[in-house]
């Protein structure tokens, strides 16, 4: 194998890896939006997960605990989104806003002394015979516990949404939820039910960033991969296929920016930095312009009205 | 009923959060064993004489860029504010992740209204907030690092890292094979390119058929971008990691890769005990004594201090067990030569990416010019923008 | 059970914003004090020091004031477009635009006299922001792209582009290679007004009390003001009245721009005196909770940004005198927003026991 090709699986393979914290945020918020609620405070609930990943793992030696952790904690920052929203019927953009701005506020003050410790987290490991078959193996089957677990949540969120009686009554509530409560559902349970489950995996993608594409904590380390999520999840029209795609999109976009300097490209930094930003915009004009906008759940971020 | 479980579910996730960050309050590792040096005999040490008169009460702060914690550039100024406050009569105190800009002059106002002696204001952003407030607080003493501002009641000093920048970059360059090493680096600034020219030169001292690939973060200390661009530059076949980074995340990535690493800030061998050759370190703690001896006396005056290898503010850490001896005997007897002040590390010829010839044979180049470097030298590969 | 039941109300609650804002300060507080109490940091000391930094006495007051200019700026313009439910949360970058467009007045004619620096500063600050606002808004009217995604990746990029001309072209070759511009040329600094009893407080307060006046002027006697004001209410109705809508988007977006323009124009000039990445210190983000918070009342707007601007303030005496983190401060502002938005159900619903309807 000469230079370039394993120059080209590397960063193949740190595609895979920039991409995951991403994908798991995507189908979180993808998740939440199907519900109906439009929870922009993504980037807040990653960034608690990661510190409270961080955490548990530091206090208990497991990463697991880290996991089961970022994701509680997550989901349980996403339910005061649910509390503004579903009970006290606020509006859903601003309250993802302060979600944010609370979030990234909470791990930080929280998180300051536990900067510059290392942490054991998880470590890459090759599975084994699909880590041997050529090209693919190099670059999906050759990295940590987090990577595989992630291979597995897009069918499982298809089969979710399009086979299960749960999914289907999601799907109501997202799109109308006056006929799904006319049909027996309470679409304000099945709302909670959706934002919880939105914050736990934007938790998870938050954990991803501290116990296993680092080991270590530090307050902004999501820096907006959060509102890239929440972009993506219009770039993929509501659907986890196009998800995992967009994701591994820009995670080779992140990969790539630091290797093009590293490989002796002569452009101003600040320049390559802007790649993924400029690329949302880019990826997000393509999909309006298609009309992605008409794919989205009918009912989103409609709040539901009390009944007097 | 359905109201109340999910209240009571986020009371239990906000208390949890709470809890766990309430009972795990144990601090840092043990802390990093400081340069093998020490102080030589130009570093004052403090008078350890009985006073004979009551000493005079001083109140210390410090203005921080980032968290102390940060293992890095803050962590190792608060080493030596943690030194000054056992000094008797001293008292300190420091704000840190100030931002550089508007909000750094009012945290140094404040601290200056609220009767400090002396600032220390560390990181370069500070420079122009400091010299304002400077000029309203005509009896504090304002200490500025890494700039080059100064006024009747402010000095601005600095140490001379690229020494131990040459000395690391020697190593470096003797332990690499595929004569590509790579240096993780924070921001184009002069500071920064000074220490990867002097790495640089340190390493084709030994090695002129090696190259140094440079790529830029941004961040001071974001251990997930950084540990990233050391990554990349491993995939670009790099088999040494130096970084100017504050975060140890490069380091992490060169001993998963099993390659070597170069530290910078503090002895970053508990991060990467099997990787890691040597540190480019501070230690700032001579330095600051000296400053607070000399305003409590009355015997400070202004001026630009910018001390070196032979006052012990910098160093290299002590080296990894993969380092051979005749590796080491040949970095210690060029150490040694720049203590005597007989090696100067931008000695000509030095010539740039380009070629030009930037420092003529016989000559040295001077301060004004290491401080205001924006050119990179032969053998660096990357842009200074 | 006694469990309470949900009815509308017929007329908004009396005096509701006040007290609403009462009760989320009030939680609030209780709340980030928790935390502080928990972090092992006495609490009632720290609210003590929190006051008396942000509020308590002529220096606190002044650095507030100083704060609050770039805050109420970038809040004005977007109070006005979450009026028309349009997400701009773009201030950051456009702030940062504003920056760069007055520098690029500056470098570009350094000569000016003061009298004719000042307009073109400013005219550039407003254009540069109110095309980086403009943008988006395109996207949005011609594509139906989501202008809160669009609005805050500008905010990245603007940054990252003001770092790239510091870092660049448009560094200062005495300054020894370090990112920021030259010191700015007397004619180009916005002085203090009265350094003698007004400390540092600049005429950048003047350029918020005009532009105060005349947004509010606008408003209220104008009939695209009205427009403003009607279209925000329901975009439906207005589009139904033959009101511009499009049009409208465009405009409030733009001005929006400018508004954060001429902030960014302002701390450039009158804070540091020079272009430098450290200008960005999140006032677009802050402004969000402002505008949030005061609705499109100018009034409202400026009271709040001075409340917040004094929240800033303080956290930093907090940092200095129980070294509590920054961070402090965001989580103020993230749970002041959330339990005013929880609050505002009050405004439209009342609960009464169960039994009567």
């Amino acid at each position: 194998m000469d230079m370039d090709t394993a120059l080209l699986l590397s960063i193949l393979a740190a595609t895979v890896q920039s991409g995951t914290p991403i994908l798991y945020a995507t189908l979180g918020e993808m998740f939440t939006e199907r519900s109906g609620v439009l929870n922009l405070g993504v980037e807040g609930m990653m960034i608690v997960g990661a510190f409270t990943a961080f955490l548990a793992t530091h206090l208990t030696g497991n990463p697991w605990a880290g996991v089961l952790a970022a994701g509680l904690c997550g989901g349980g920052l996403s339910l005061l989104h649910g509390v503004v929203c579903l009970i006290f019927q606020g509006n859903q953009v601003v309250s993802g806003l302060a979600l944010t701005i609370l979030g990234l506020g909470l791990a930080d003050f929280l998180g300051t002394p536990y900067v510059g410790i290392t942490t054991t987290g998880f470590q890459a490991f090759a599975v084994p015979v699909l880590a041997d078959i050529p090209v693919l193996g190099t670059i999906f089957f050759r990295h940590d516990a987090l990577v595989y677990l992630s291979y597995l949540l897009p069918p499982l969120f298809w089969l979710f949404m399009a086979r299960t009686r749960p999914g289907l009554a999601l799907r109501a509530a997202g799109e109308h939820p006056a006929a799904a409560s006319a049909a027996g559902l309470s679409p304000v349970r099945i709302r909670w039910c959706g934002i919880f489950t939105g914050g736990f995996l934007a938790g998870l993608g938050g954990a991803y960033l501290s116990l296993a594409y680092t080991h270590l904590w530090t307050n902004n380390m999501t820096s907006g991969r959060g509102w890239i999520a929440v972009a993506l999840v219009i770039f993929a029209f509501w659907r986890p296929g196009r998800a995992v795609f967009g994701a591994y999109l820009f995670g080779g976009v992140m990969a790539l920016q630091l290797r093009l300097q590293a490989m002796g490209a002569n452009l101003p930094s600040s320049l390559m930095l802007m790649l993924p930003y400029a690329l949302t915009v880019l990826v997000l004009l393509a999909s309006s312009a298609r009309g992605g906008g008409r794919a989205a759940p009918a009912a989103l971020g409609v709040n539901i009205e009390p009944e007097e | 009923m359905r109201k109340s479980v999910s209240a009571m579910l986020l009371v239990a996730a906000m208390l949890l959060m709470a809890a766990l960050t309430g009972c795990g309050e144990d601090k840092k590792p043990a802390e990093a064993p400081k340069a093998e040096q020490t102080p030589a005999a130009a570093a004052p040490a403090p008078a350890a004489a009985p006073a004979p008169a009551p000493v005079k009460e001083m109140q210390v702060g410090f203005v921080y860029v980032s968290p102390v914690g940060d293992v890095g550039w803050s962590w190792a100024h608060d080493q030596a504010r943690k030194a000054i406050a056992e000094m008797p009569g001293v008292t300190t105190s420091f704000v840190e992740s100030v931002p550089e800009g508007a909000d750094a002059e009012r945290v140094i106002q404040n601290m200056a209204r609220k009767g400090f002696d002396i600032i220390f204001t560390t990181s370069f952003g500070y420079m122009d907030p400091t010299l304002k407030v400077a000029e309203q607080f005509p009896n504090t003493t304002f200490m500025h690092c890494s700039g080059y501002k100064t006024a009747p009641n402010m000095s601005n000093y600095f140490g001379r890292m690229y020494q131990a920048r040459y000395l690391t970059g020697m190593v470096a360059g003797s332990m690499t094979k595929s004569n590509i090493l790579g240096y993780v680096a924070a921001f184009p600034i002069p500071e920064v390119i000074r220490g990867i020219n002097a790495y640089t030169l340190g390493v084709r001292a030994v090695n002129p058929k090696a190259e140094v690939r440079v790529v830029w973060t941004k961040t001071w200390y974001d251990p997930a971008t950084e540990k990233e661009a050391a990554k990349s530059l491993l995939d670009v076949g790099a088999d040494v990691i130096a970084q100017h980074q504050d975060s140890p995340g490069p380091q992490e990535a060169a001993q998963e890769r099993g390659v070597y690493s170069v530290g910078y800030n503090s002895d970053m061998s508990h991060f990467a005990p099997k990787s890691l050759l040597t540190s480019a370190v501070w230690n700032w703690t001579p330095f600051y004594k000296d400053v607070v001896e000399k305003v409590r006396k009355g015997e400070w005056k202004s001026g630009s201090f910018w001390p070196g290898m032979e006052h012990g503010i910098v160093g290299i850490a002590p080296y990894g067990d993969m380092v051979p001896q005749d590796v080491r005997s040949k970095v210690d007897a060029r150490k040694a030569e720049i203590v005597a002040g007989t090696y100067k590390v931008f000695s000509g010829p030095v010539k740039d990416q380009n070629g030009v010839v930037r420092v003529p044979d016989g000559q040295v180049l001077s301060d004004q010019d290491m401080l205001g470097m924006t050119w990179f030298v032969e053998g660096v590969v990357g842009s200074t923008q | 059970m006694f469990l309470p039941r949900v009815v509308k109300r017929q007329e908004p609650l009396q005096w509701g914003s006040f007290f609403i804002f009462a009760v989320a300060l009030v939680v609030s507080l209780g709340v980030s004090c928790a935390l502080l109490a928990v972090h092992g940091k006495p609490p009632l000391k720290a609210l003590a020091v929190l006051w008396s930094g942000g509020f308590g006495g002529p220096f606190a007051l002044e650095d507030t004031l100083l704060k609050s200019i770039p805050i109420f700026l970038c809040s004005l313009g977007v109070a006005v477009s979450f009026r028309m439910q349009v997400w701009n949360i773009g201030a950051e970058g456009q702030f940062a635009l504003g920056a760069v467009g007055a520098t690029w007045a500056v470098l570009a004619f350094p000569g000016l006299p003061m009298w004719a620096m000042m307009p073109v500063m400013f005219l550039c600050a407003a254009i540069a922001g109110g095309l980086w606002a403009a943008v988006p808004a395109v996207l949005r009217l011609r594509f139906g792209m989501n202008e809160i995604i669009s609005t805050l990746m500008f905010n990245y990029i603007g940054i990252l582009f003001l770092q790239f001309l510091v870092y660049g072209v448009w560094k200062d070759p005495t300054s020894f290679g370090f990112p920021m511009t030259p010191i700015f040329p007397k004619a180009a600094i916005i002085g203090p007004i009265a350094p003698a009893t007004l400390g540092r407080v600049h005429w950048g307060l003047a350029v918020c009390v005009g532009v105060a006046v005349l947004l509010g002027v606008f408003l209220k006697r104008t009939r695209l003001g009205f427009e403003l004001l009607a279209g925000g209410e329901n975009p439906r109705a207005a589009r139904y009245a033959r009101m511009p809508y499009n049009l409208l988007v465009l405009l409030v977006m733009s001005l929006c721009g400018a508004l954060a323009g001429f902030a960014g124009c302002i701390e450039t000039s009158a804070t540091v005196n020079r272009l430098q990445p450290s200008i960005m210190v999140g006032y677009g983000y802050t402004a969000i909770v402002v505008a949030w918070l005061s609705r499109l009342r100018v009034s409202s707007i400026a009271c709040f940004a001075f409340l917040l601007a004094g929240l800033r303030v303080g956290v930093e005496h907090l940092q200095l005198d129980l070294q509590v983190p920054a961070a402090f401060g965001g989580i103020l502002e993230g749970m002041i927003l959330l339990s005013v938005l929880a609050g505002q159900f009050f405004d439209r619903y009342r609960f009464t026991l169960k039994g009567r309807s």
